[in-house]
Order: structure tokens, then C-alpha cells, then sequence
């Protein structure tokens, strides 16, 4: 149901909602080869410290997907989430402009015409806005993609105003966590959310909460599960991103992806250039 | 049977703090029946309490057209530093400059201010948690631009110097900032453009360590209104930061620790180790962290050419008991 009147779904609307949402098979074949695409209903989280690459994945990813067919996009429409005024728009214009063969203002006008952008002051924004998210959905059936950057924002935020409970800290991600799986599956999306890893490693716990994360490295890249319970079980594939630090490899990152259910585990390396993210 | 009182109804069904919350994502058929209420009612309330409260979906090509009108890049009056800046310090970005002490953050501070005062004809708001700012220092750098005593007093005019010395009373500067320009209280000197922390570590390191959570939400509450202060208000947000030492592996990297580390959009390291020495003015600018350019990009910038007096001793006395500077709010 994409509205909480007491009306039946009228016939455009469920078209819209079934057949609109065109297939995410293609959106990056290097990171999602053959049946492990995203298909409709999946969440991927990218996790990782700073400088990563994290953000420059989903400036790729946004532009392939609002750039015309003719350009070698998707020409759908992404709806990205932004709760720590960390996307860079001037950035994405640059990316935009390197990948059009011909960069005209217009052209770019056009690729950012199928881009909504929401900022979200705290958790309970995110919750509203989520909720409110339907509504928008209905109206543009051609939105694939939703992009949440990042979901671990509010973490402190929310714990000092939670007291001592560790279910009312985490009370609000939560529902979140399950919107967010329920706007993914009515609607068919697919849902990239970034973490970004801000704890220490367990030898130093003094960053981290007091129950000792004992979890051994994931692949090189230390993940230490922070976020509610709900949330790591809606996600269905976590990309872990690393920065190479030989000085020969100059820029160059690379990222574990793992499937969650199959224990499927992939690795990959990219450079970042002028134009965004490339694949080695 | 309908309450008389739909408010007491609510607040009877929800114990919880934020009535608001579970408004919104509740089961409102159930909510009908629990407190009489009418569902249509309460569907209505919903849809006010959703376009009130959650975010403004923004077409990408309007935020755009807006961001060209209103992003400006400013030059820090370095040439070496506008070289790793792409130009300079953008509006709508946080800049941070990490070094250890005497790597000349101050200096590199005060330069900014001088010649976005000076130079650029603009207004600019230096958060001093230090102690680094003087009115001397300032008049210094003022001087080998300009030998005009007006021009030097123009552009003192339009640094506003306010002191912080606890979070507090930094994030309380910053509300002022936000009740000044939502007065639209116009100042005849020029617009707002730059405001420089320094420096932030002295304000928050003190918050961490220990298993304290609010110290981190503190910080985290600091960053979030550095970061909408630009956007919001189209400025260019400086910050200086201290280095530490890592655990495990020995080396220098930013204070602040991990959370702090994704605040900034771009990260300059002020390196004094290198070349001549601790007396030598010469310093190695590193960039760490950069929308826009490649990181690891070096630049040696030297501390001694800026802010050589031309003058010493006549104008010292007379610009010391002079009024105009301090412009402190408590």
C-alpha cells in the first residue's frame, strides 16, 4: 500500500509500483557479478574508516544510474539521504561531467534532475523522513536507487540521550532499520547505507563501548558490529573498503564484499580518478 | 465512545518521550480504537506532523543552480596553501589543519583572517579557544600588506575575535553567530564569509577518554553545527587540530580520534620536522584528505615571508590602546 488512506490501490498505482522499477542488474558489473546483482529488496551497507572511498562508490554509482541510456546510464532515479552534510555536489558535478561525451550545462541539469536530496538533522528526522518516503516514492516510479549517507551518524547522539538503556539508545535506528527493509521491499529498491567505522580495534577498548569486541579481522579489514541488532539483520551484503598504503600503489583502495547468507566473499580494487571511481 | 480530551487520550496511550515518533509509525487503526478517536483524525494529524517534521526532498538540479550562486573560494593569501586548496577554502566545507605545536596553525590562522579581512573585503569570525590571537599579531600581518592606517583599521573592524575556552561556550558562540544572521543584522563592512576555530582540540580533547559517552556526543553535537553553520550560512569553516600519538603503532596522526576524522572535507598537515629545523620558518604542507584532489600532495610554504613588519615601534604603541579591535561577546 503506498498511502495510509483506506482506499484500494488503483490500477496506474500498482503498475507503477510493480513495473516502473526497472532492473539494477547492470549498475556496476565489476562489484556485482552474475547472480549476486542487487536485485529489488536488497541492502548493502558500505563499511569502513575515513578516506576509503566509501562516498566516491556512491558518486559512482549515482551518477551510472541518473545518467541518460545514451550515455551509457540507467536513467532512473535515485533518492539519496544525506544526515552528516557530507555530500558534495560540486563533486558529483565533476564526476557527471567527466562521463558525458558532451558536458553541457544542460546535459548535467538534466542527469541532476533525477536526484532528490534530503538532509536529516537527527534520528528521529530520518525516521519521519522515512515514513513520509512513501509518498514520494508513489509519485516517482522510476526511483531504483536509495542511498543513505551515513546511517551511523546520530551513534553517539543516540546513546547519550538514552540514558542507560541500551534498548532506548537503540530504540530509534531500529525502526528505521525496519522502514527501511519495508520501503525496499514494497517498493522494489535497493538500499546502499554507509557505516562508517569508528571504533578502535579490541586491543584498545577505550573508544569503543565496554563489552569487549573480540571478533577477529575480517579479511585484513577490522569490522567491529556496532550498530542495533536490527539493522545487521536487514542487511543482506556488507562491502568492507580499505586504503592500500604501499607507496607505489598511490591511490589505491580496495573493498571485501561479502554475502551475508551464502558467505559468498569477493575482493576488488579500484583507483579513484578525476572521473570517479574506476575498476582495476 | 469518543474522549473529550484527544490530547490526554494520546499521551495515555504513549508512555514513551517522543509522542511524535510513535504517532508516526504506530498502527493508527489501533490507536483509534484505544483512545476513541476518529481515524481519519489521526490520519490527518499524521500527514501535519510528517510535512512539519521530516527533511524537504531537494531536486539535485535546483541545489545546484543554488550552489553555483553561492559557493565561493577563498584565498588563504599562501600561494603554496591555495595550491593543495584547489584555489582556496570553499564555502559550505569544513577545512582542517592538523600539526604539532609551533607547526605554525596559529600563523596560518591569523594569515587567513588578515587577508580575507584585508584582501577580500570580507567579514570573518576567528573563534580563539587558545589563547594564539592577538591584537599585535593580527596588526603584524596587517601591516606588510598595507601601510594605510585606514585599510588597517577597516580590516581589523571586520574580524570579529570571540573566546572559548570550554565546548560550551564555543557552541554557544556559534548559536549567537546563527541569532546574529537570522536578525539579518547587516554589518556595512561586507558579509560573513569565513570562521576559524582555533582550536578545536583544545576544546574537545578534554571531553575524551574514559568510558564517558557524553564527551563523544558532545563533539559529535560540535561537528554537526560546524558543518550546517557553512552549509547554511555559505561560509568557509576553518579548524586546527593537534596530532597524537597511535597506540599500536607509534606514529602521528590527527587527535580527535575516528569520529572526528570524517568531519572535515579536506585535511592539511603542517609537517615542521622536515627541512631546516624547529628555529627555521619553513614548513612542509601536507594534503591528508581532499574532495578534490588527490591526497599526498606536498607544498613547502614558508612561515617567515608573511607578516614581516615593515614598521616596528611607531604604530605598535599607538594601535595597542586602540578600541576598535576587540570585539568580544560573553
Amino acid at each position: 500500500m503506498c498511502s495510509d488512506f483506506h482506499r484500494a490501490e488503483s490500477g496506474t498505482e500498482l503498475l507503477a509500483r510493480l513495473e516502473g522499477r526497472s532492473s539494477l542488474k547492470e549498475i556496476e558489473p565489476h562489484l556485482f557479478a552474475d547472480e549476486e546483482s542487487p536485485v529489488h529488496g536488497d541492502i548493502l551497507e558500505f563499511h569502513g574508516a575515513e578516506g576509503t572511498g566509501k562516498t566516491e562508490m556512491l558518486y559512482h554509482l549515482t551518477a551510472r544510474c541518473i545518467l541518460p541510456k545514451s550515455e551509457g546510464g540507467l536513467e532512473v532515479e535515485v533518492v539519496f539521504i544525506d544526515t552528516d552534510y557530507h555530500f558534495d555536489m560540486l563533486r558529483l558535478v565533476t564526476v557527471l561531467e567527466h562521463r558525458l561525451s558532451q558536458s553541457s550545462e544542460e546535459a548535467v541539469r538534466h542527469c541532476l534532475g533525477r536526484l532528490f536530496l534530503l538532509y536529516c538533522g537527527g534520528s528521529t528526522q530520518l525516521l519521519l523522513t522515512l515514513c513520509s518516503l512513501q509518498t514520494m516514492l508513489c509519485s516517482h516510479p522510476s526511483v531504483c536507487l536509495l542511498i543513505l549517507d551515513s546511517l551511523s551518524a546520530f551513534y553517539w547522539i543516540d546513546r547519550a540521550n538514552g540514558g542507560e538503556s541500551v534498548n532506548l539508545q537503540e530504540s530509534t535506528l531500529k525502526k528505521c532499520a525496519h522502514l527501511l527493509e519495508k520501503l525496499v521491499n514494497e517498493y522494489r529498491l535497493v538500499l546502499f547505507a554507509t557505516t562508517q567505522s569508528i571504533m578502535q580495534k579490541a586491543s584498545n577498548p577505550e573508544e569503543g563501548p565496554s563489552c569487549a569486541f573480540n571478533r577477529p579481522s575480517d579479511v585484513d579489514v577490522d569490522y567491529r558490529p556496532y550498530l542495533c541488532k536490527a539493522w545487521q539483520q536487514v542487511v543482506k551484503r556488507r562491502i568492507l573498503f580499505s586504503k592500500q598504503n604501499d607507496s607505489k600503489a598511490g591511490n589505491q583502495f580496495s573493498l571485501v564484499s561479502r554475502h551475508l547468507k551464502s558467505n559468498n566473499l569477493k575482493k576488488h580494487f579500484f583507483t579513484i580518478g578525476e572521473s570517479g571511481v574506476e575498476f582495476c | 465512545m469518543r474522549s473529550r480530551y484527544p490530547l490526554c487520550a494520546l499521551l495515555r496511550f504513549s508512555s514513551h518521550h517522543n509522542l511524535v515518533v510513535e504517532l508516526v509509525s504506530a498502527d493508527l487503526e489501533e490507536v483509534a480504537q484505544k483512545c476513541g478517536l476518529s481515524y481519519k483524525a489521526l490520519v490527518a494529524l499524521r500527514r501535519v506532523l510528517l510535512a512539519q517534521f521530516s527533511a524537504f526532498p531537494f531536486n539535485g538540479a535546483d541545489l545546484y543552480e543554488e550552489l553555483k550562486t553561492t559557493t565561493a573560494i577563498l584565498s588563504t593569501g599562501i600561494g603554496s596553501l591555495d595550491k593543495l586548496l584547489d584555489a582556496g577554502l570553499y564555502t559550505g566545507e569544513v577545512t582542517e589543519i592538523v600539526g604539532a605545536p609551533g607547526s605554525g596553525k596559529t600563523q596560518v590562522c591569523l594569515c587567513v583572517a588578515a587577508n580575507v579581512a584585508h584582501g577580500l573585503q570580507q567579514n570573518v569570525l576567528y573563534i580563539d579557544s587558545n589563547g594564539g590571537l592577538t591584537a599585535s599579531r593580527i596588526l603584524q600581518l596587517l601591516q606588510a600588506r598595507t601601510l594605510d592606517e585606514e585599510e588597517q583599521a577597516g580590516a581589523l573592524q571586520r574580524i570579529q575575535v570571540v573566546r572559548a575556552f570550554d565546548i560550551f561556550q564555543m557552541l554557544g558562540a556559534l548559536q549567537d553567530l546563527r541569532g546574529a544572521v537570522s536578525q539579518q543584522v547587516r554589518s556595512s563592512s561586507g558579509t560573513l564569509k569565513v570562521v576559524v576555530v582555533d582550536s578545536v582540540a583544545a576544546v574537545v580533547a578534554p571531553l575524551l577518554g574514559g568510558q564517558q559517552r557524553e564527551g563523544l556526543a558532545l563533539m559529535v553535537q560540535l561537528a554537526r553545527e560546524l558543518k550546517t553553520l557553512a552549509r547554511d550560512l555559505s561560509v568557509a569553516v576553518l579548524v586546527t587540530n593537534h596530532m597524537t600519538r597511535d597506540r599500536d603503532s607509534g606514529q602521528l596522526k590527527p587527535a580527535l580520534g575516528r569520529s572526528w576524522s570524517f568531519v572535515p572535507s579536506t585535511r592539511l598537515l603542517l609537517d615542521s620536522t622536515q627541512g631546516s629545523g624547529s628555529l627555521g620558518s619553513r614548513r612542509v604542507a601536507c594534503l591528508t584528505k581532499s574532495p578534490r584532489l588527490p591526497t599526498g600532495c606536498q607544498e613547502t610554504v614558508d612561515l617567515g615571508s608573511w607578516g614581516t613588519p615593515a614598521f616596528q615601534g611607531d604604530h605598535k604603541g599607538h594601535w595597542e590602546q586602540s578600541p576598535v579591535f576587540q570585539g568580544d561577546h560573553t
